[in-house]
């Protein structure tokens, strides 16, 4: 048994690859902890297991799902990030989580602006949206240096989320966002990179 | 793009055994609305109905066995499921059936049920198996007397509370006489 079918997508810094049996320790130590308090934990022993396996299924049943995040450098894993639509979902989703530990490395950016490409350049989705819990800045923060914009006209998953629609495959070729984006992800690889008008904090 | 998965097709004399696949969670999304369920974790909302699915089809990827879905050969209809299950925390390796309602009432379950086993010990190399029985459903424990499995102990399992353990006949009781389990 196998997942090799689950394509792999590499940025600078970063190997998304699918879920592996000996990735599951770092997902339940997540899962298992606070910080999955938007993204229905903290969970079981049990409950983080049949999610984990429920990763590989959505592969399966949708053909697209969430990765793994790698570091290229060491192979260690740092979180996931791809797409989620599970039975009565409004739309298809743009996902993220990063494992505590890792933050503040612009990771999620990284790794997420990867898998929209995919998902707008070979899958051919025409937009995708993120639910997020209004209480999560960090997400919110993060949707928002993506392009994504709060859409309150969208249905939502059970009314407690917020709904940020992502910029279409149109408004990112070759945009000032996209621009903008890529000089983020450089800033994070090479702090010393500076592109013109950087903010100063 | 879909992950490729071994899942063997099995075939008994009345049923396909095959792996699950997104049509069958209407069926299991309406079981699981009922208070039939409640011997198997329901009932449940949709949202986590479709979750235990895809985890069907993960539990093959990571430990290269688990649930089959069952049609009968007839009508081709979605009769529930039976597998080998041994996700982690899990106690020992598990057999595992749960029917639809439609699809109760016709020795289903223990027709898989031996197939799945053949599988287990046969293909896989199991010596041994267990099934995890809700104290107080008389219909699974019907079933795993019928395979020639024996209650064992209580065990106090920390998802579904107290619940029965049934020990299944070992592939040497099979070879030594065991075999009108099959009858």
């Amino acid at each position: 048994m196998h997942t090799a079918n689950i394509p792999t997508l590499e940025t600078r810094r970063l190997a998304l690859r699918g879920p592996e049996a000996e990735d599951y320790p770092d997902f339940k130590a997540t899962f298992s902890s606070y910080r999955s308090r938007f993204m229905g934990g903290p969970l079981n022993g049990y409950e983080a297991w049949m999610l984990y396996a429920a990763e590989i299924g959505h592969w399966n049943i949708r053909g697209y799902g969430m990765w793994m995040i790698h570091l290229r450098d060491t192979d260690e894993t740092v979180g996931m990030a791809g797409g989620w639509m599970p039975a009565k979902w409004p739309e298809r989703e743009i996902a993220w989580i990063i494992w505590p530990e890792k933050a503040g490395h612009g990771y999620a950016l990284e790794a997420t602006h990867a898998a929209r490409g995919y998902f707008y350049d070979t899958l051919g989705w025409d937009g995708a949206v993120s639910y997020i819990d209004p209480k999560n800045l960090d997400s919110i923060r993060l949707a928002e240096r993506l392009g994504a914009k709060k859409d309150p006209q969208a249905a939502t998953i059970d009314g407690s989320d917020t709904v940020y629609r992502h910029p279409s495959p149109d408004a990112l070729v070759g945009s000032q966002l996209a621009h903008g984006i890529e000089m983020e992800i450089a800033n994070y690889i090479d702090p010393l990179f500076k592109p013109k008008g950087w903010a100063i904090d | 793009m879909t992950p490729a998965l071994d899942i063997p097709v099995l075939e008994t004399e009345r049923l396909i055994l095959r792996a699950p696949r997104e049509s069958d969670f209407e069926h299991e999304r309406e079981f699981f609305a009922t208070e039939g369920s409640r011997f198997v974790g329901g009932p449940l909302p949709a949202h986590r109905v479709w979750r235990s699915l895809a985890m069907l089809i993960g539990h093959w990827a990571f430990r290269g066995y688990g649930f089959w879905a069952l049609e009968d050969k007839e009508s081709g209809t979605y009769q529930g499921r039976v597998g080998l299950w041994f996700p982690e925390g899990w106690i020992e390796r598990e057999i595992g059936w749960t029917l639809m309602p439609h699809g109760q009432g016709n020795g289903y379950a223990t027709e898989a049920a031996l197939a799945a086993r053949a599988h287990a010990y046969d293909v896989l190399g199991w010596d041994t198996a267990i099934s995890e029985i809700d104290p107080k459903n008389e219909a699974s424990k019907a079933v795993a007397r019928r395979l020639g499995a024996s209650f064992e102990k209580m065990y106090d399992d920390p998802e579904y509370g107290p619940i029965e353990i049934w020990r299944h006949l070992a592939p040497t009781d099979l070879e030594n006489g065991g075999m009108e389990a099959y009858a």
